[in-house]
């Protein structure tokens, strides 16, 4: 029976990938080969299509690995109890710190890896937007196979799902639409970094990678205003464009994805919903996104199964999170004891002190404002799936974007206290908005009907049904937002616009200072190692037993 | 029961030998449990919530390694998933995101069998279950009671030697669930069906008394057999307001009780 393999594009794709990234590299190999302490960018706007490319080049790449670390580390997490003893902690961890503030150092790793190359450096911004984009993606990939029902999974055993036949229709399918639903987060996280990856700076020295945050980034210092302008309508534009072109259609395809009785898993977007009226959204996703997304799945099932097949360098990578960790711990020892102690180091603690205030009032002035917003959008039946997507798009903008808007601001003198505080609010305020709508959508409509019946209208309803119902996830955001206020207050406390510098005192701005001006390593260290410890310990103590406290009191269950 | 005891007894298909099932270190689920089941026998095991008969349909299965014990196969002791068993599962476990046809290939992919093969295997039990015309359909879009027949297909498509049912019946509404078992009997007597070992659990008397051969009555905490009635005698079909098979039903109340 000489029956012929079915033809499958997944090979080709592969190949064209392959061949597309080895020209990319190599393109992009070669502009870094130019001395780092590059001038500057050629600020003719013509370049900025060019300069969007490399950016979005470097941000799918840092998906693409992103996406398969996530695949590979949450099965491995799901499925061995030791594996997830290691893997869970260390996402946990690493999740709840400040990313920003570790660019220096991780910078410093790549570029002496690689002798001071520029290639270097060109992996270094990919690594920190990898960094940016991973822990999400793979908390969402263990949650949805944890959750995944048990006969589900049993029935592939018995049926003798293995290898790469288990991939293709079992695992893939089931955390399709976390992952979907955790890219969106990753891509915004990713566009927020940006500037901050293409422009490193680690003490004097300072490398500059063609793209569009550094153009952007260069066009705010320097105080060109049409350029700021021009880039960011590049930007917002590429953002939206992603979202009607992209990640619409591949929610619109993921619905067949979701399981149908499980309240828990994310379900389709509203966005989704609004643009699936479109008929454009609808052709591509039937022509386009449907065919290349069951490829993906089929290829993405073929190489995980080889993956799965030499299962021993998966454990290799689950040890080596906690040792790299281990290694960074030793050599943070080593620059404190080899070296006398910086002047520096004592104003740390009020430096924390002042940036712990800035980000508890974030989180505060957040869940005031997404409280009553989200009970307007909830109470608005008729605009509320078409204002949903409106705020998914504006909140896919990068808050970088405000910059600008920032500093003319600052011109007119509003203090770079409230600058700062307002910049932060930016991104945080996104996280409160989002969980606490999603909340209250999810009330279900017969305790609304059975709250009128009783005669609850007004205060009374906020008070005794709309906010015990949207207090976890209320909680849920502003933990998130905390999280993302500290990633801010590190951009924030310290911004240079105009070939001028506003600063205020934290330890953001003690960061940058000893990170881009003096590059006294010393207190990098101490004030990241600081902040870190802080977080961590404000999580354990306070975010922790509120959230379960919270959880276990007012969840919905029927 | 008067059975037959001239009649040379045939090859066991399964046996159990001093199967137990432990949750932790200490806590005993299940066992011992020592269980012998003839080819092209169908078997029921019945007993209240929490006697461990799902647990030991999964054994049986082979999607569940016992702590202590053997299950042999055929004479073979059982090492991984039962390749000769199939299983249909009470919440009916399709992938939602796999079309009917693809949800009843799924067991002859793993198999390796050649797409057109797939296909061509797949058609003739979809047809069989009365499934026809649905098979682009996507299990959403299905009733309850289509969902368990695709169920059904998809573990008979692989053509096991023994089809393994845990509580097939009882997520659907009472006249679904009696048309459902009509069809399982009927396929079970049909010649184009090869599966004739069925093991069936459930917690219905009724029903164990209507479709079985013979019924091991499990007892809880921990599960152990506790009784073992032959059917054999009782003539089929057993519509159940027939005196005998009342009679039946009612003494094997009286043992559970």
């Amino acid at each position: 029976m000489a029956s012929r393999r079915p033809a499958s594009y997944s090979v080709d794709l592969g190949l064209i990938f392959l061949i597309g990234a080895v020209v990319v590299g190599l393109h992009l190999g070669r502009s870094s080969l130019r001395p780092y302490d590059a001038p500057e960018l050629d600020p003719r706007p013509a370049l900025l299509p060019l300069y969007l490319l490399y950016s979005l080049a470097r941000l799918a790449v840092a998906y693409l690995l992103a996406v398969g670390l996530a695949l590979v580390t949450g099965q491995l997490a799901a499925r061995s109890p030791f594996a997830r003893r290691l893997i869970l902690p260390t996402l946990d961890v690493l999740q709840s710190v400040p990313i920003l503030g570790f660019f220096p150092l991780a910078v410093g790793f790549f570029i002496g890896i690689f002798h001071g190359s520029a290639l270097g450096v060109e992996m270094a911004a990919v690594f920190l937007i990898f960094t940016s984009m991973f822990w999400n993606l793979a908390f969402g990939v263990y949650e949805s196979l944890i959750t995944l029902p048990e006969e589900l999974a049993l029935a592939a055993g018995q049926f003798g799902l293995r290898g790469s036949l288990r991939w293709t229709r079992l695992i893939l399918p089931a955390v399709v639409p976390s992952l979907l639903y955790n890219s969106l987060v990753s891509w915004a996280n990713g566009w927020y970094f940006l500037i901050a990856s293409e422009i490193i700076a680690v003490g004097p020295a300072r490398y500059t990678l063609p793209g569009l945050g550094s153009y952007l980034a260069q066009a705010v210092t320097v105080g060109r205003n049409h350029e700021t302008v021009l880039a960011l309508g590049v930007l917002i534009a590429t953002t939206v464009g992603m979202h009607l072109l992209l990640w619409g259609p591949l929610q619109i395809w993921a619905e067949r994805f979701h399981f149908e009785e499980s309240g828990d898993r994310p379900r389709t977007p509203r966005m989704a919903r609004v643009l699936g009226r479109s008929r454009l959204v609808r052709w591509l996703t039937r022509t386009v996104v449907a065919p290349a997304g069951q490829e993906a799945i089929a290829a993405a099932g073929k190489l995980l199964g080889m993956w799965g097949a030499s299962g021993w360098w998966g454990g290799a990578f689950a040890l080596l999170l906690p040792a790299s960790l281990l290694v960074a711990v030793f050599k943070l020892y080593g620059l404190f004891v080899s070296r006398p102690a910086s002047p520096e180091l004592a104003g740390i603690p009020v430096d924390l002190l002042l940036s712990l205030v800035r980000v508890a009032l974030g989180v505060v002035v957040s869940a005031a404002v997404s409280i009553p917003l989200a009970w307007a959008l909830a109470r608005s039946t008729r605009v509320r799936g078409a204002a949903m997507a409106v705020i998914q798009i504006l909140a896919s903008i990068p808050a970088t974007a405000f910059f600008p808007l920032i500093v003319i601001l600052l011109r007119w003198g509003i203090g770079m206290n409230a600058a700062a505080v307002l910049l932060a609010l930016t991104t945080m305020f996104w996280y409160v908005l989002f969980n606490v709508a999603g909340a209250a959508y999810a009330i279900p409509k017969q305790m609304d009907e059975a709250a009128l019946g009783l005669g609850l209208r007004g205060r009374r309803y906020l008070r005794r049904v709309f906010v015990p119902a949207v207090l976890p996830s209320l909680i849920t955001g502003c933990v998130t937002a905390w999280g993302a206020g500290w990633n801010a207050m590190i951009l924030c406390e310290y911004l240079e616009a105009g070939r001028r510098v506003y600063q205020v005192r934290g330890i953001g701005a003690t960061l940058d200072r000893a990170t881009y001006v003096t590059g006294v390593m010393q207190v990098v260290a101490a004030s990241l190692a600081s902040m870190v410890l802080l977080i961590i310990l404000v999580n354990r103590s306070v975010w922790d037993p509120v959230y379960r406290r919270v959880a276990e009191r007012y969840k919905m269950e029927a | 029961m008067a059975s037959p005891a001239s009649v040379a007894a045939p090859a066991a298909l399964l046996r159990l030998e001093g199967v137990e099932q432990f949750y932790g270190q200490k806590i005993r689920i299940l066992g011992p449990i020592d269980l012998e089941m003839r080819e092209a026998e169908f078997l029921s095991l019945v007993g209240p919530s929490g006697c461990g008969k799902s647990t030991l349909l999964r054994i049986v299965a082979g999607v569940l390694t016992p702590t202590v014990g053997t299950v042999r196969m055929g004479g073979r002791p059982l090492k991984d998933v039962n390749t000769r068993a199939a299983m249909v599962f009470q919440s009916f476990a399709l992938f939602p995101w796999l079309k009917v046809v693809d949800n009843v290939a799924v067991g002859l992919e793993s198999r390796g069998l050649p797409p057109r093969e797939r296909l061509k295997k797949a058609q003739k039990y979809i047809d069989l279950v009365g499934l026809s015309g649905y098979e682009r359909a996507y299990p959403r879009e299905l009733s309850r009671g289509m969902k368990q027949l695709v169920g059904l297909a998809r573990a008979l498509a692989v053509e096991p030697e023994l089809l393994c049912m845990d509580e097939p019946f009882s997520a659907l509404d009472v006249l679904t669930a009696r048309t459902m078992r009509e069809l399982v009997l009927d396929l079970w007597a049909s010649p184009v069906v090869m599966t004739k070992s069925i093991l069936l659990v459930t917690h219905s008397i009724e029903e164990a008394v209507a479709m079985s051969d013979r019924v091991v009555v499990l007892k809880a905490n921990p599960g152990r057999i506790a009784d073992e009635v032959d059917l054999r005698g009782l003539p089929r079909p057993r519509r159940p307001d027939l005196p005998q098979v009342r009679e039946t039903v009612d003494r094997m109340y009286a043992l559970l009780a």
